[in-house]
């Protein structure tokens, strides 16, 4: 193995996990395979929900063309299986027998009345974890009930923080009720095999959807639970002056001038004013300014957009977030996704990678590392899996012959 | 026997504050590792200045956004500009597995506690730094909180309506779950390494990196594709109706998704077959989605005169996907769910009283996970610190205290 040498090792190496593929359960999948886990993806004989999420390369739906499942599942190995099946049943116990963590995301008692819940995997293999992500939880009044990304928004309490006072509630874009769930599992998965590592002892783990989004509401929880007050939905507002949402001349900014506890980027931003010789500026030299009680007062809001939007519509938004920066101010563009291609950070640290498509032979580019570990460095392990693409080779490493598994292919098993 | 906590054992030195950080090491706490806060009052922690307090009176033992990000862990209390200082926090680290902070790059080295430095006191150390933007590139030195993070990720722009400014969650989102869970996960796992080897690491953490890391088959979209993604409201790819629905009463809404043709006849069933639902031109998803706008101008005409919380009943009962549009009175006082799995813990507080923390949104089996304590006073464990991790006397102590390191 002379190629691999002088690559350093993933911290999560040695660990196997089996992730029976699921909206739920893909992107732990993810995090464990590019720290160093072996993640096999059990997915049906004719492919998991997962391959049928848009976009698509071209807008082409097809197995191999979501660019959510191609993005979700790379550094995974991918079998067929089906779970339903007595036969495909056994095959997944011989699996999760030599596995450290199983990862599934189905309703609650289908892992079970399959033979493949966690008593059956416990008998055989004590040690084992098995993390079960669902929309409500295992148990409860609604452990039964349909989930939906926007339904766990929703239930969850994040959902009626978010939009304007004026329109219907605007939840977070981009499923980030599937994912929080996900990354939820994955830490709770990382505990438990930590507490394996140490004590020998398995593990069952339930994880809520809606609960990992009732992590999300910032204070609104403590307002209610102190102050009795419930918080609302506020986009188009500032939240303190001068901390809000400006349009600039090519787009908006997010700043930051005063607000959370002590106002202290308040001087900064008036010293900026005056530096600007913005009309009007002297009406923000109160000593009034420094504190929060006025900072969140209406008349303080209004005086401030007065005086800063007409100016600010006149400036794009790289000048800014550069120069206000400059000046130690939280200032922020509020960039397009376009815009990430274009940063020369995210450039910097090279963030980006391009992983291969083999089944149209293309290149896709794609975020990379979320962190940057010193000793065990993030590490793509390839390609997301085609359809049973490691079936002959984890099917052989638990003893299947290649005759079995036609055979367990012409019924269907596979 | 009692259970044991997963991170039994560990030891955090804790230079983070605020928002992300202070939630990723929250994790680590409440699965049981020490975590250990180093507070300052010469340099608060401006969460303790931030609403909500209790009983609305400010100070820096009462506010609810510190404590819930704070619970399980200690908080001493050092003057980090003291001469003596860096000399105590040294043996901390002596006695610590990881040290965090969530300062722009610099702060620490200012500290004489960069990287190298703490690697010389001790190697195996496992050093977490959370920026905004990373160590390293043209922008390390920037800064920001989870709404900056929001919108330089692209994030902010993405969540809201066509059209309208950029609404964003009304949150620091990034601050809430993406970053703690990636940096809590980035944690254990060297953690794990360090086990197995013996050595330590620094994990260079750019706030924006994880949010980014979620926005993959949007930035494939362009990438591959071409095509640039905006922000749509609720709009999903392919399904409809999909959206939140005014109910009757005060602000009321649910939501409603539905998922494929089978769900739709459902819904029509559950609202009483309405003659204009039995139109041809609903029939099929792409028509429904084709045309959603005013799909959910008309569904709104029947939710309207509907109660949230029936309404979900019923279409639960009969198999679509709804969920009350939940503030945060209904979270804690009505939700049946919530309070089955016990998420909301009570916890007694020196000068707050009982007041409500946050749980894990994970169940273990085996293990215990969960909240041990409610959050530190300024510098309430100061004296038990120093005693008995750092083996300090009386004499010293005073003498410490006396030359105002302790503050």
């Amino acid at each position: 193995m002379t190629a691999l040498q002088g690559i350093k090792p993933g911290a999560l190496e040695g660990i196997r996990v089996i992730e029976v593929a699921s909206l739920y359960t893909q992107y732990s999948g993810k995090m464990l395979a590019e720290l160093g886990a072996e993640v096999i993806l059990v997915e049906p004989p004719r492919g998991s929900v997962n391959r049928a999420v848009p976009p698509f390369i071209d807008q082409q739906p097809g197995l191999d063309n979501s660019l959510a499942y191609n993005y979700f599942n790379t550094s995974k190995q991918g079998i067929t299986l089906d779970l339903s099946n007595p036969k495909g049943r056994d095959l997944f116990l011989r699996l999760a027998g030599k596995a450290d963590l199983v990862l599934e995301g189905e309703k609650p008692g289908v892992m079970k009345g399959w033979g493949c819940g966690y008593e059956a995997l416990s008998r055989i293999h004590p040690a084992i974890v098995m993390t079960s992500i669902t929309g409500f939880g295992q148990t409860g009044p609604w452990a039964h009930y349909e989930a939906e990304d926007l339904v766990a928004l929703a239930t969850g309490g994040f959902l009626y923080l978010g939009g304007f006072p004026d329109a219907p509630p605007v939840g977070a874009y981009g499923n980030q009720a599937y994912l929080g769930a996900a990354m939820y599992g994955a830490v709770a998965s990382l505990l438990a095999l930590t507490n394996g590592e140490a004590t020998g002892q398995g593990e069952y783990i339930d994880v809520s959807m809606q609960e990992s989004m009732v992590m999300a509401l910032e204070n609104a929880v403590q307002f209610y639970d102190l102050e009795g007050k419930i918080k609302k939905r506020h986009a188009g507002e500032q939240r303190w002056a001068g901390t809000a949402v400006f349009e600039c001349k090519d787009g908006y900014i997010y700043m930051m001038a005063s607000g959370i506890g002590a106002n202290k980027f308040w001087p900064l931003t008036l010293q900026w004013l005056i530096d600007e010789k913005m009309p009007g500026v002297e009406r923000l030299m109160g000593e009034e300014w420094h504190r929060e009680e006025y900072v969140i007062t209406s008349e303080a809001k209004q005086i401030f957009a007065e005086i800063f939007s007409p100016w600010v519509k006149t400036q794009n938004k790289r000048y800014l977030f550069e120069e206000g920066q400059r000046r130690h101010i939280p200032m922020a563009a509020i960039n397009s996704v376009a815009d990430l291609l274009s940063s020369p950070q995210l450039a910097y640290r090279n963030f980006f990678i391009d992983m291969p498509h083999p089944a149209t032979g293309r290149t896709l580019r794609m975020p990379g590392p979320p962190y940057q570990l010193s000793g065990t460095p993030w590490r793509s392990q390839g390609p997301a899996p085609r359809l049973g693409q490691h079936n002959a080779g984890i099917y052989g490493g638990i003893g299947i012959t290649a005759d079995e598994l036609a055979t367990l292919a012409d019924e269907g098993v596979v | 026997m009692s259970k044991r906590k997963p991170l039994e054992g560990v030891r955090v030195t804790d230079f983070t504050w605020i928002g992300a950080g202070s939630y990723t090491t929250k994790i680590l706490a409440d699965a049981g590792a020490d975590v250990i806060k180093i507070e300052s009052s010469a340099r608060i922690d401006s969460l303790r200045l931030g609403a909500p307090y209790k009983d609305g009176i400010k100070g820096v033992n009462r506010s609810g956004y510190f404590a819930d990000r704070n619970s399980s862990k200690r908080s001493i209390t050092i003057d980090m500009k003291h001469p003596e200082a860096l000399r105590l926090v040294q043996r901390l680290i002596d006695k610590s597995d990881v040290i965090a902070n969530n300062f722009t790059p610099g702060v620490m080295d200012r500290f004489g506690l960069g990287y190298e430095a703490v690697r010389k006191m001790k190697p195996d150390i496992i050093y977490l730094s959370m920026s905004m933007q990373g160590a390293t590139g043209p922008q390390s030195s920037y800064l920001g909180y989870g709404s900056s993070m929001a919108s330089v990720t692209g994030f902010q722009q993405l969540t809201g309506m066509p059209g309208r400014e950029p609404a964003g969650t009304g949150t620091n989102y990034p601050d809430h779950v993406p970053n703690p869970c990636h940096a809590a996960f980035a944690v254990i796992a060297a953690l794990r390494h360090r086990r197995r080897t013996g050595e330590g690491q620094r994990i260079d953490f750019a706030q924006t990196e994880p949010m980014v890391t979620l926005l993959g088959p949007t930035i494939l979209d362009l990438t591959v594709n071409g095509h640039l993604q905006e922000a749509r409201g609720n709009d999903h790819d392919r399904a409809a109706p999909y959206g939140a629905f005014r109910c009757r009463g005060n602000d009321r809404w649910i939501a409603i998704c539905v998922m494929n043709d089978a769900q739709w006849s459902k819904l029509c069933r559950v609202l009483g077959h309405p003659a204009w639902m039995a139109e041809s031109c609903w029939m099929t998803e792409a028509q429904r989605h084709a045309d959603r706008v005013a799909l959910s101008e008309r569904l709104q005409q029947e939710t309207v005169h509907r109660g949230a919380e029936d309404l979900m009943q019923a279409l639960q009962a009969a198999g679509v996907p709804a969920g009350v549009v939940e503030n945060t009175e209904d979270l804690i006082k009505r939700d049946p769910q919530l309070a089955h799995r016990g998420h909301w813990v009570p916890l007694d507080h020196a000068e707050m009283g009982p007041t409500l923390y946050n749980s894990p949104p994970y169940r273990f089996t085996n293990a215990s996970v969960g909240l041990t304590r409610s959050a530190p006073l300024l510098g309430e464990h100061t004296g038990e610190v120093c005693r008995e991790l750092l083996g300090m006397g009386q004499e010293e102590m005073n003498r410490l205290v006396a030359a105002g390191v302790f503050r």
